[in-house]
């Protein structure tokens, strides 16, 4: 998430003209006990999956808002990211998964008992996406549904 | 995202970390700034009431994220041909394999590295407008898309390479080097101009992720 300033004028129009949600309120909803009693799962928007999965398609209609699960033991070498931006310096990902999807981290505060525990499966989405309906209305409230039926307490979202 | 986007989407609970793109947890292999930033994300459940967009206070600034065509060839220094290529770093990408436990980016197309000159020719077919194709391509992948796949796998087969030849090149340094002194690097702009010839929405699309 580099400031604005930072940025090329071209890369700077793109995201200030980006078609964003705007939103009059937030959702907010309280954790209800200690994350250290916690179930955390980890979702990202890096267009990552297992090697195998079907990779993320570049659609012109306003991105692919579809979704992989990753279950949360899947090997660092078996997750591989195909998010259709060249807008972003992929060799960070190649040198180490966690810049972008913590899952070593997040193990090892599962360890340290800073989390209760890491939700069995991750999520995965694309970044992106300018037509946000389908991820409103089918993949995002899919994603929750599965979330919440694994008892998972808490979300962190991780984005491109 | 940027800061922004998250004023305007009144995430719940948004930590704003400026760091490049793609790297929302920091620089790659330091667990303690990755451990920092996660601290600092999860202490934002403390608070009572929301939204709540806290800034992390160390910063990363970007550098340059060097593009196709900002780059300036340097054509005395390549191989003329990109199969050439593939053949010639191959021992390198095998030993950034070794040393990384087996992890690598490769693995998108579905294609063994013995058939990779192969998906050269397709390449070097298809941006000069030949009907081109591959067997391996699973017929609910459209050939666009399958032309991304293949592409996105050289590019990591490449930067995978160079970093054991050069393991202390800057990320600058490592486009620099795929864009201006490549032979792939030379090849897939042209890939880029054939889809952006076609009056064609997902060939555009495609050609805007693979090569600007």
């Amino acid at each position: 998430m580099p400031r604005l300033e930072t940025l090329s004028e071209v890369a700077r129009q793109v995201l200030v003209t980006f078609p964003c949600l705007v939103h009059e309120t937030a959702p907010w909803t309280p954790l209800h006990k200690p994350l250290a009693q916690s179930t955390l799962a980890l979702v990202t928007t890096a267009g990552l999956h297992r090697r195998g999965d079907v990779p993320f398609i570049t659609d012109p209609r306003g991105g692919d808002a579809s979704f992989r699960i990753i279950p949360a033991a899947t090997s660092a070498g078996d997750i591989l990211q195909s998010h259709a931006s060249i807008g972003f310096d992929h060799t960070a990902f190649y040198n180490d998964i966690n810049v972008t999807f913590p899952i070593d981290r997040l193990r090892e505060l599962q360890e340290r008992g800073v989390i209760g525990q890491l939700a069995s499966d991750a999520y995965s989405f694309m970044g992106a996406i300018r037509n946000p309906r389908r991820l409103q209305e089918e993949t995002g409230p899919e994603v929750a549904r599965q979330l919440k039926a694994a008892g998972v307490d808490a979300v962190l979202l991780t984005p491109t | 995202m940027v800061r922004e986007h998250a004023m305007a989407t009144k995430a719940p609970r948004a930590l704003f970390v400026p760091f490049p793109f793609g790297s929302a947890l920091g620089k790659p292999n330091d667990p303690i700034l990755q451990h920092r930033v996660l601290s600092a994300s999860l202490a934002l459940f403390e608070h009572q009431a929301g939204p709540v967009l806290e800034d992390f206070p160390e910063e990363e600034s970007p550098g340059p994220l060097l593009q196709a065509s900002a780059v300036r060839r340097r054509d005395n220094a390549v191989l003329s041909d990109p199969a050439d290529e593939v053949t010639a770093l191959r021992g390198c990408y095998e030993r950034w394999v070794e040393e990384h436990n087996g992890r690598t980016a490769v693995g998108l197309c579905g294609i063994p590295q013995r058939r990779w000159r192969g998906v050269i020719r397709f390449l070097e077919a298809y941006a000069h407008g030949e009907e081109s194709d591959m067997k391996e391509r699973l017929e609910t992948v459209s050939i666009p898309q399958f032309v991304r796949y293949c592409i996105d796998d050289l590019k990591a087969f490449y930067y995978e390479a160079r970093m054991v030849q050069q393991p202390k090149a800057t990320a600058e340094d490592l486009h620099a080097w795929f864009w201006g002194e490549t032979a792939l690097g030379q090849l897939i702009p042209t890939v880029a101009q054939r889809m952006h010839a076609a009056d064609d929405p997902t060939l555009k699309a495609v050609a805007y992720g693979i090569a600007r």
